[in-house]
């Protein structure tokens, strides 16, 4: 029975006037309590989560300390916390939609041990606000008055802790009901988590941020930027077209300067810009970051300005390269900020000799971020001295409009500057990325499979499943040794004469069920984050390389589609797709399967399989397979076949293979004939990926995952078609295939990096491929441009995907929903999927960051503490690929580095070659045209540079203490690179990534080992983790395929 | 802060409710002594009055009257002072001839006019209070008022709106819902045979969700439709039988309401009952 009562509010009206609103308000009998005390479990009808049973006491928050201290609350190791729904309020109207969606997601996640208390809704707790009362102060009544009857609920068995900022409340109540205990926030952490050091350390950073923050605004200073309109008014400027709403992008190498508003939404389509707006100036930034989400004012026109296309450097500053900025774009400035996106941002403490030039007050300090394009934050702390060697994770607080920097606070410290293992956590950091080893609550959800106690198919599964262990024969085609295998295939005539063709995916649903804890940890990191030296899985290794893993002679559960295709013209007849168990017969690798389909049957000595069998039954089971891999690579063939002829192109491969190149380590993985039979793999999982999204769409139309990849700006081809040209190619940019095309006709016989890098543009020219959920896009924009699908989903990879695990869910609920069976489980609404997709899309995203930002560590410390003038490896040949008003840059064939060049340097001096081709620095003048640049200097030489000519250039890192290294270039020759031994010229292999990343790791080793005078055998590790990055080809194609499609707008201050 | 959150991740509303629980529900037939026929009701903080006169001859020109049944007349109005901002015309302005064209459709569709061939019924409702679901309020309070007015009808006409928020369907929008921007539907019902007399939906909403919203809708007539039924024994036989109104169980219903044999207690029924097919 509800009771109905009645809540006056005064609203103040847009005009002004006060406005009387009454509300109603209901209140219950029973609102879940999420207690495990609770003595009537009917009643309160506990659906969700519930508190652990294994806590001391209960700790209620009030409404202050969950705003302010919400980031301490989400610490693991706090248990049992009950927000009320009082102080969730306060937060959502207070401050804002991001901390209150923080909260929401902390409520949300099994791992931490909370729950939301619907106090306002229940009748006992709810207390009306008193005429006069303050909110804060009803606010806090209403808290405790809740915690109390939550003590009696749970019959006075649980003790409760409310803790509180507010000094009145705990004089008042601190004694008032024996069982509820009222402290401050800092005396519960001190008093009852003594040990979490971390909690209290925080705790201390933002109680003094906060009070630096009070202190500030009642000094007042000027104001240094404009104040941000209200909501309302930028909401109805964007809605009439006075204002743009879009995403602040700020330039890597101007990031005092120059930032870009790309576009979002609606916006664009009814104004005509198509470019982005630029915003110059911090003080047009108006205190937005890299990644809000902002609305922009545009300038009048003639207040417009170019964008610079001079090389720079970050230190430097902007008044150096006041050199002719290109056309004016449009401009604009920030009024308002709609979302930020504060994260936690990695920074350096300045050095000492900074610290006293910064003066007066020494307790407030700036740091720098790592991430150029973050402003420098002002930290106040007295540990600066100590930190000074470290790099340190900050939170910014706020920015108000009287101060230059924002404000942040210390949260913890990751490790030395110049450590390998620090900066690959700050690497981490930056791009969000956190994984810690599984925990042991994680690790019990997990099946066991040791020798004794091995892992056994239980007997309901069997009946449940199909069993193909004896009527098919399965069979797998891997990179030589590769441990785990998530996709097996198979083939084999019925009796009516038709053909079946199998794809067998590991049943990784299975053993992760939904909202385990297992599977909120896959969630979360959404993929498998793969570094230079190292990688973080996704599962736990008892499930990605052995029990999920389709090794060969072992029973192991499957996800299976099968299909009937008619004997001679392949039609697809029918479909099947069901949980199977399967055991896999040959594990084979491509170059034997290669082998035996050229009808080469002498590799078989190399199959562990035909080892032990006598000659006889060899001779049957052998042509039993290379009939089965004959027929595979038929269907493939004839599948490609159609796709081609769909209008469909073979962009994917293309891309593979520049970025093949360019990415050593996967040199040594791809042979320099690209054998059919990965083709015949990609194409059958292309196949299967397809019909599963066929199938999850028919059964759900408005709520599955697939992955869409839309079709690029033709704009954006300018670049590539004005480079093609300089070569005298012609590319076609108008659909997939003309693309295809014209890039496979744009090949210099003499130069084939020319064909290289066309390529590599083409890719960067185009958009990621992106997961999305159905609901949220119409029909049409499913499609995807790189395979020339209508639908297409990750359904082959799930022990390294969650996408993928997605999808499998997805395809067992079609699967039965088809059975008029009950749905197991919940599906995600479109609404949920969309936020998932945007997260997966997001970690991969980050996944790809981190593995370039990694690489790029692994050269630079590869490089360093070499004498550039001295090292052999230090100077190379280079190629030209773009142009620049005071440079040029550069692309290293042999070490993969692209980078930028400079022809005039910080004296104003430009390069000049003499008759030896050796290059000096002379005053002169450069001159730019569209494809080459010239340098003349004072007395009458003059050198031009071309697109794609060849340079020697000598490799040197430039060191940063607060920023990572990077790498310098310098042209020391016009002429191409000529090693002094002709021989080596044209042996001189490419140094794989995978050799670098061993040396760089190796020399950090020695380093350690000659301080610690330790010795640890750590070799085998780097074997281990310079392993195969994927287990097969094609998902080894696919991760390729994502890291070419990688946005790389903001590479080189373009 | 930018939008309420209509539906909170625990299923509440901004008012307490869960999905599909109504507003309270109070009514009262016969407020008026001079009318034919009048009725009160409160649904929350929605409160609108109808008073029913007919049927009688046709008033002003005679051109007007059907030769086969009755005319219904319907006029809506709403106070000045029922919104928070006081409006400036009681009637006359668009909403309100809208709103009483769609009442006379729900009612030409409830009313069995070809009984008074030649006739007119007027039917005025007036709201007192506006916050949200105006439309059901009044057709709710317009049946009242005809069953207090003894006109026959095939059966009660009883309505509720709902809308659609995150993929789910609420009952009842209160003002603060409607204001919110989403979908809203009206329904109106006619319980017994699950018939609609009216259904009106002016925003966009996705076809596949339509079911949904429409099942919500009519879930909350036949809710609304049980509370009405007890209004109107309870008018006609006060009996202590039937605990008060005010504490009616509304929302989650308990079907413990006691069924009472008419022919027992001597009842007599006006015509309109015996109509009705559940009590035959």
């Amino acid at each position: 029975m509800l009771q109905k009562r009645e809540k006056v509010l005064l609203l103040r009206t847009f005009q002004g006037r006060t406005l009387r609103i009454v509300r109603e308000h209901y209140l219950r009998p029973c609102v879940p309590c999420h207690s495990p005390l609770c003595p009537q479990p009917a009643a309160c009808s506990h659906d969700g989560k519930l508190l652990s049973s294994d806590v001391t006491h209960y700790v209620i928050p009030d409404w202050k300390v969950v705003q302010d201290y919400l980031e301490i609350l989400e610490f693991p190791e706090l248990k049992g916390i009950i927000f009320m729904q009082t102080a969730c309020q306060a937060v959502q109207h207070q401050r804002g939609r991001r901390q209150y969606n923080k909260l929401r997601n902390l409520l949300k996640d099994a791992r931490h041990d909370c729950i939301l208390f619907a106090n306002e809704f229940q009748q006992c707790c709810y207390l009306p606000r008193e005429r006069g009362e303050s909110t804060e102060k009803w606010q806090t009544r209403s808290i405790y008055n809740a915690a109390v009857w939550y003590y009696h609920h749970c019959q006075d068995r649980m003790p409760i802790v409310m803790v509180t900022e507010d000094e009145e409340a705990i004089q008042q109540y601190g004694s008032e009901t024996e069982g509820v205990f009222v402290i401050s926030f800092k005396n519960y952490l001190d008093n009852f988590w003594p040990d979490l050091k971390a909690a209290r350390e925080l705790c201390d950073s933002i109680l003094q941020s906060r009070r630096e923050r009070e202190n500030e605004s009642q000094e007042s200073h000027g104001k240094e930027y404009p104040e941000h309109l209200p909501l309302e008014v930028l909401e109805a400027g964007i809605k009439s077209g006075r204002y743009i709403q879009g995403i602040l992008n700020v330039n890597k190498h101007r990031a005092q300067m120059e930032a870009f508003v790309r576009l979002q939404g609606a916006s664009s389509k009814d104004s005509d810009l198509v470019s982005d707006i630029l915003i110059h100036g911090m003080k047009a930034r108006n205190r937005s970051i890299h990644g809000d989400v902002v609305v922009v004012e545009l300038l009048p026109k003639n207040e417009w300005k170019g964008r610079t296309t001079a090389l720079c450097e970050n230190d430097s500053d902007d008044k150096a390269w006041g050199e002719s900025p290109t056309e004016p774009m449009p401009t604009g400035r920030v009024v308002g900020i709609l979302q930020k996106n504060w994260r936690d941002y990695v920074v350096t403490f300045p050095s000492k000799e900074e610290v006293q030039s910064q003066g007066k007050n020494a307790q407030k300090i700036l740091v720098t971020p790592w991430d150029y394009r973050i402003p420098k934050i002002r930290i106040s702390t007295q540990q600066a001295e100590a930190l000074q060697d470290f790099r340190v994770v900050v939170r910014i607080d706020s920015w108000e409009s009287t101060s230059v920097y924002p404000n942040g606070h210390f949260v913890r410290v990751l490790g030395r500057i110049r450590d390998l293992e620090g900066e690959i956590a700050t690497i981490l950091v930056e791009n969000s990325i956190s994984v810690v080893p599984f925990s042991e609550a994680q690790m019990c959800e997990m099946p066991v499979n040791t020798p004794e106690n091995p892992w056994k198919v239980s007997p309901e599964e069997e009946r449940e499943r199909k069993d193909l262990r004896r009527s098919h024969l399965v069979f797998s085609i891997d990179p030589k040794g590769c441990e785990d295998v998530d996709d097996t295939l198979s083939v084999r005539t019925l009796h009516n004469g038709n053909l079946e063709l199998g794809v067998h995916i590991a049943d990784v649903t299975h053993f992760v069920a939904p909202n385990s804890y297992i599977d909120i940890e896959a969630r979360t990191r959404a993929t498998t984050y793969y570094l230079a030296d190292r990688r973080y899985d996704m599962l736990p290794s008892i499930l990605s390389a052995d029990l999920c893993s389709l090794l060969g002679g072992v029973d192991r559960y499957a996800v299976s589609i099968m299909w009937e295709l008619d004997k001679t013209s392949y039609e697809i007849k029918k479909v099947w797709y069901g949980r199977t168990i399967i055991r896999s017969a040959y594990k084979l690798f491509y170059e034997a399967a290669q082998e035996l389909l050229d009808g080469n049957l002498s590799i078989i000595d190399d199959i562990p399989e035909f080892r032990d069998l006598d000659e006889k039954s060899r001779q049957a089971k052998l042509e039993e397979l290379v009939w089965a891999i004959g027929k595979l690579t038929d269907i493939a063939r004839h599948v490609r076949a159609k796709r081609d002829g769909c209008g469909a192109l073979e962009l994917e491969g293309v891309e593979v293979r520049v970025q093949l190149d360019e990415k050593k380590n996967i040199h040594d993985l791809i042979p320099k004939q690209p054998l059919e039979v990965h083709e015949t793999v990609a194409e059958c999982m292309i196949l299967a990926n397809h019909w599963v999204a066929k199938k999850i769409w028919e059964s759900f139309p408005h709520q599955v995952l697939l992955r869409q990849h839309p079709p690029p700006h033709q704009e954006f081809f300018s670049e590539l078609r004005e480079c093609a040209k300089a070569k005298g190619f012609f590319i076609d940019t108008r659909s997939n295939k003309t693309l295809a095309d014209s890039l496979d006709n744009a090949n210099d016989p003499n130069d084939p990096v020319v064909n290289r890098l066309l390529r590599s543009m083409a890719t960067q020219a185009m958009s990621n491929a992106l997961y999305f959920s159905t609901g949220a896009c119409k029909e049409e924009e499913f499609h995807h441009y790189g395979l020339a699908l209508d639908k297409y989903t990750h359904f082959t990879s799930p022990i390294r995907r969650y996408s993928d695990i997605v999808v499998h869910r997805l395809l067992m609920a079609a699967i039965s929903k088809e059975n008029k069976m009950e749905i197991k489980g919940n599906l995600f609404s479109n609404k949920d999927l969309e936020e998932l997709c945007r997260h997966i899309n997001n970690r991969n995203r980050a996944a790809q960051h981190s593995q370039k930002q990694s690489t790029e560590l692994f050269q630079c410390m590869y490089f360093k503490d070499k004498d550039p003038d001295t090292e052999e490896r230090c100077v190379s040949d280079g190629v030209i690929y773009s142009i620049r008003t005071n440079g040029v840059l550069v692309f290293i064939p042999r070490f993969g580095i692209k980078g930028a060049a400079y022809l005039k340097n910080k004296d104003g001096l430009v390069i000049s070659c003499g008759s030896d081709s050796r290059s000096e620095w002379k005053p002169g003048s450069l001159q730019r045209f569209q494809n080459k640049i010239t340098s003349t200097t004072t007395d009458g030489e003059s050198v031009t540079f071309h697109l794609f000519d060849h340079v020697t250039v000598r490799i040197s890192v430039q060191a940063s203490r607060c920023h990572s290294d990077t790498i310098r270039l310098e042209i020391i020759s016009n002429k191409p690179y000529k090693i002094p031994n002709t021989e080596l010229f044209h042996q001189s292999p490419p140094l794989l990534k995978s050799e670098l990343v061993k040396e760089v790791t190796k020399s950090v080793e020695e380093a350690q080992l000659a301080q610690e005078v330790k010795v640890d055998i750590i070799q085998e590790e780097y074997q281990e983790y310079c392993q195969t990055k994927g287990r097969s080809l094609y998902t080894l194609l696919e991760e390729i395929k994502d890291l070419a499609l990688l946005d790389v707008s903001n590479s080189y201050g373009i | 802060m930018a939008g309420l959150e209509l539906l909170s991740d625990q299923g509440y509303r901004v008012d307490g409710r869960r999905a599909g629980e109504l507003r309270k529900i109070q009514a009262r037939m016969g407020v008026f002594a001079q009318a034919d026929g009048s009725a009160y009701i409160e649904q929350g903080n929605t409160k609108a009055l109808a008073v029913v006169y007919g049927p009688h001859e046709i008033r002003g020109s005679r051109a007007r009257a059907l030769p086969d049944r009755a005319l219904v007349n319907c006029q809506y109005s709403s106070a000045t002072f029922s919104t928070g901002e006081r409006k400036r015309r009681p009637h006359g302005d668009r909403k309100s001839c809208e709103m009483g064209l769609q009442l006379r459709q729900t009612f030409e569709a409830a009313i069995l006019t070809q009984l008074h061939p030649r006739s007119q019924i007027d039917i005025y409702v007036q709201v007192l209070q506006a916050d949200g679901g105006t439309y059901a309020a009044c057709v709710n309070a317009a049946t009242l008022a005809v069953l207090d007015a003894g006109i026959p009808m095939r059966d009660f006409v009883c309505a509720c709106s709902a809308g659609f928020v995150d993929g789910t369907a609420l009952a009842d929008l209160s003002h603060v819902e409607e204001a919110a921007g989403g979908p809203q539907l009206a329904l109106a019902l006619l319980p017994a045979s699950g018939q609609i007399a009216l259904l009106e939906m002016d925003a966009r909403l996705h076809e596949d969700h339509l079911e949904q919203v429409l099942e919500a809708a009519a879930q909350a007539a036949q809710d609304v439709h049980i509370l009405l039924d007890r209004v109107v024994r309870q008018h006609i036989w006060p009996s202590p039988d039937y605990p008060l109104l005010q504490s009616g169980p509304w929302g989650c219903f308990s079907p413990n309401i006691p069924r009472v044999s008419w022919h027992r207690q001597g009842w007599y029924a006006p015509h309109f009952m015996l109509r009705t097919p559940q009590l035959q």
